[in-house]
């Protein structure tokens, strides 16, 4: 029986060797972005790879979601998943946006699918799956993030999803339930010197879509037949804007929105806008408090000019629980393959001030969710640009590679070891609810009070 | 019997004769400005000459007013002249009381030279005899809407009912007796010319208006207070907001202040207070304004939690002048400065408690120039006295005589075509009907 060190010395010399594979299959991805819920070349792309490598799959889970599983040749076990998200953002300027939809994977996602099958084709060796005990489950997931908020309601109105994010929608689907763990890594731009970094946290948030119901009028000819939705909504944001003095920094509360339908004409009064909003915060229950804030100052914007309001409350994400064991396996398998020094561990309560749907998942099973160097550019930017792959994608592949030998070898001591310290912070049903709790809709007529 | 032109004429000559002694009573005025309600110097003045004059006068009448009368020769209906009493507070005005502030910003020292300029001219020989009715010379308070606190406590304390000093006249009866009444105003304007003939004048409602937040250390807690401040400030940006909805020909006027913003910097402010005036050229786009107002108030509540507290008072309401009085009142003008020297003014957008008086009786309001600077500025000075007080006597006491000679035929005229808007008691119940005073916790 080889050691774990030669299970890992093997694992990553078969990454290596497809490593230009992997960072074709990563900038192909690049070159064919695609939003949440519309991943569908990329998922087909996904398929290939796995019958490419023989790996029996399922497909179109929560639409475009394909969940693999290689099963380990020591006989049954716990089931490790290495996900990778699929999805892009919407940045139009960015340079390799699809010119037709404004999709750019100006958040690295593409590189987690080279990152994924990079992780598999280690894991794949002859000799290292026979050694391993249990399964993996290589999962290339939808919509991490939470974008197109008005689309994901029409699906959510046709009953094609309940909830609007991929992980949430996927732990719905009982497509989590067989999953004792899962592990990702993500790129990022802003780390320093450091190659890897672990631990820390995300915040929860809530997604809110509202509509300002005013009255159309001719804006030189009769405004003052009119209700103005624009004046209400961006009185609203001012309102918004007065009340951040009153969110402690601890919070890490972020709130931002856009604008979706601003007016139709710039000479009539308009009635119709319609804004995207987020609210985040450091835990769900001061996403809470902050949320019925937020829906005050949109009922006052309503309030101020006589118009209607509509909330809809979109449960949003969890912040990330990283899970010690976990963390700490990738944290060794990083220091051995990059250097001591070039990983950074952060405290646990360190909040990106971002939000991911891993935070859902960290909820009911052990996640680590670290985060790789080889991006530079802010993120979500047009500037946020995959430089160094090797980075980017080859050594994660290795290091999930190595943390996935660590759970599943010696008769997968080492992940029962992680399950035998995990307490879930709440069960699947228990999220659910919980979920389906904060989704709510708030009516507000201003011109009746 | 002399002619209406004969008697005009002894009328205008007897004011020249007294030019520069009712010049000089405005003057004296000028240089004791009082505001509204306070104006005791001034009060006994007017009250020392009435009785200088041999006229039958009361006084104290809503606290400050002097109410004189003259008989003619027979009877018939009484004409009311009146002259303002009170300044504004304009503290950089060179004529302003340096501990108060107060000062005629607005050419109400005038009013008062010219109100006892029309007493001399109608009591002058052979003149009174031949009119029938009476003439009510009155020198009232308060025209200015200032001071809403001061005065809000004045009525909270029962001295006043109404912030106004001829509303409140109204309500103690005082215009019970008077069927026409008339007065004319400073102007600075110079396309108004040197007399103005006038049209009408917004109306308006006066708020008091007081955000009610909870103090915190701003910088060590601010997310434990409620910033009171900040609900102003966004109420006001929700006022601005429905601006556009304010339709051209009903000249809405908001223009609040901030007469508390908050105690110290670094507390987050728990108490802000705001007045404001909600005006309008007819009374249904004052109360469509006024709930716009309420509603944008409400909002920066709403918008940060806090409490508002809104108070409205009835203010004044629009002004419309009587077209056959007008019509008297133009022609002897015109024998004054010639056409050349009148002008025209079709809407004004402030407001005066004139407009009250014009809801139930007929009235004028013309304006005379000879003032310069901007009106209510630090800058407004009277420079013609002669055109101001002088000129503008003998226009409303020759108008005196065309409605009260011939046996009051003028008067007839007038009131034989005139309907009024409402009567008095109807006007009292609009008037306290427009009073409303509102808690509103939006976390309620």
């Amino acid at each position: 029986m080889s050691t774990r060190n030669e299970l890992k010395r093997k694992a990553c010399e078969a990454i290596e060797k497809r490593k230009n594979e992997l960072i074709a299959v990563a900038k192909m991805i690049l070159e064919n972005p695609e939003t949440g819920f519309s991943e569908a070349k990329t998922s087909r792309l996904v398929a290939r790879e796995f019958d490419l490598r023989g790996i029996p799959y399922r497909d179109r889970l929560a639409l475009t979601g394909v969940k693999g599983e290689i099963k380990g040749g020591r006989g049954p076990g716990p089931k490790v998943s290495v996900i990778g998200e699929m999805d892009a953002l919407l940045v139009s300027e960015h340079a390799s946006a699809d010119s037709k939809t404004g999709a750019a994977h100006a958040c690295g996602h593409h590189a987690q699918i080279g990152m994924m099958l990079g992780a598999i084709t280690g894991l794949q060796v002859p000799e290292v799956l026979s050694q391993l005990s249990g399964s993996i489950v290589p999962f290339a997931v939808p919509a991490e993030e939470f974008v197109q908020v008005e689309r994901r309601m029409a699906l959510r109105d046709q009953q094609r999803i309940e909830f609007l994010s991929g992980k949430q929608e996927l732990i719905r689907l009982g497509e989590f339930d067989d999953v004792d763990m899962a592990i990702m890594c993500h790129t990022a731009s802003d780390m320093v010197k450091s190659t890897f970094v672990v631990g820390g946290t995300s915040n929860s948030h809530v997604v809110k879509y509202i509509e300002f119901i005013g009255k159309g009028a001719h804006a030189g000819g009769s405004p003052h037949l009119g209700i103005n939705a624009l004046n209400a909504a961006a009185w609203s944001i001012m309102a918004i804007h007065a009340n951040r003095e009153v969110f402690p920094e601890s919070e890490t509360v972020r709130l931002h929105g856009i604008i979706g339908h601003g007016g139709e004409s710039v000479s009539a009064v308009p009635s119709d806008v319609r804004l995207e909003w987020r609210v985040r915060s450091a835990t769900p229950e001061a996403v809470a408090r902050n949320s019925t804030k937020i829906d005050q100052c949109f009922k006052a914007g309503a309030l101020a000019v006589g118009a209607k309001v509509k909330i809809t409350t979109i449960p949003g994400y969890m912040p990330v629980r990283n899970n010690s064991s976990l963390q700490g396996l990738f944290k060794q398998n990083a220091q051995a393959l990059v250097g001591k020094d070039k990983v950074v561990q952060m405290p646990p309560n360190r909040n990106r001030g971002g939000s991911t749907d891993m935070g859902d998942l960290s909820q009911i099973i052990p996640v680590c969710h670290p985060y790789t160097a080889g991006a530079v550019g802010a993120g979500h930017s047009k500037d946020y640009t995959i430089t160094d792959y090797e980075v980017a994608v080859v050594n994660p592949a290795k290091i999930m590679a190595m943390v996935v030998i660590d759970l599943l070898a010696d008769g997968a001591a080492g992940a029962k070891e992680v399950l035998e310290g995990w307490q879930p912070a709440m069960t699947k049903d228990q999220y659910l609810a919980f979920q389906r709790d904060r989704a709510q809709v708030v009516e507000f007529d201003g011109g009746e009070v | 019997m002399a002619s209406k032109e004969e008697l005009k004429r002894k009328v205008r000559d007897a004011i020249d004769q007294r030019a520069e002694e009712i010049v000089r009573v405005s003057k004296t005025i000028l240089d004791n400005p009082e505001t509204g309600f306070r104006e005791v110097k001034t009060s006994r003045l007017v009250r020392d000459l009435f009785a200088e004059a041999g006229i039958d006068h009361r006084s104290g009448l809503a606290l400050t007013g002097v109410k004189g009368e003259i008989k003619g020769g027979s009877n018939g209906p009484s004409v009311a002249v009146i002259g303002e009493l009170d300044s504004l507070i304009v503290s950089e005005h060179p004529h302003a009381n340096p501990e108060t502030a107060a000062a005629h910003a607005c050419g109400h020292h005038a009013q008062i030279g010219m109100l006892m300029g029309v007493a001399y001219g109608l009591m002058s020989p052979e003149v009174l005899e031949e009119l029938s009715g009476r003439v009510i010379l009155f020198a009232v308070p308060a025209e200015e809407y200032i001071e809403i606190e001061y005065r809000d406590e004045l009525r909270r304390a029962g001295k006043v009912e109404f912030l106004g000093g001829k509303p409140e006249l109204i309500r103690l009866g005082e215009f019970d007796d008077v069927d026409l009444a008339m007065m004319c105003h400073t102007t600075s304007v110079a396309e108004e010319k040197k007399l103005c003939i006038s049209g009408t004048n917004n109306g308006m409602v006066a708020k008091r208006i007081q955000f009610i937040g909870r103090a915190a250390h701003a910088g060590g807690a601010p997310h434990l207070g409620v910033n009171a401040l900040n609900a102003a400030s966004l109420a006001l940006m929700a006022i601005h907001t429905n601006r556009e909805t304010f339709k051209d020909d009903n000249t809405i006027r908001v223009h609040p202040i901030i007469t508390k913003g908050g105690e110290a910097v670094n507390a987050v402010p728990a108490d802000v207070r705001m007045e404001t005036f909600v005006r309008g050229a007819n009374i249904d786009a004052i109360l469509d304004a006024n709930r716009k107002v309420d509603r944008a108030l409400k909002a920066g509540a709403m918008a940060v939690g806090a409490q508002v507290k809104i108070t409205t008072i009835p203010g004044y309401l629009p002004l419309k002048q009587n077209a056959t009085m007008m019509e008297m009142y133009k022609a002897n003008a015109v024998s004054l400065v010639g056409e050349d020297g009148i002008g025209y003014r079709k809407h004004g957008t402030g407001s005066t408690d004139m407009g009250d008086v014009s809801q139930i009786m007929p009235v004028i309001h013309p304006y005379v120039g000879g003032a310069t600077g901007l009106g209510h500025g630090n800058d407004y000075m009277v420079k013609d006295y002669n055109l101001a007080v002088v000129t503008a006597a003998k226009a409303l006491a020759t108008t005196v005589v065309d409605l009260l000679a011939d046996g009051a035929s003028g008067a007839g005229e007038v009131t034989s075509k005139y309907r009024a808007a409402m009567t008095k008691d109807q006007y009292l119940k609009l008037m306290r009907g427009l009073a409303k005073e509102e808690l509103y916790d939006p976390t309620e």
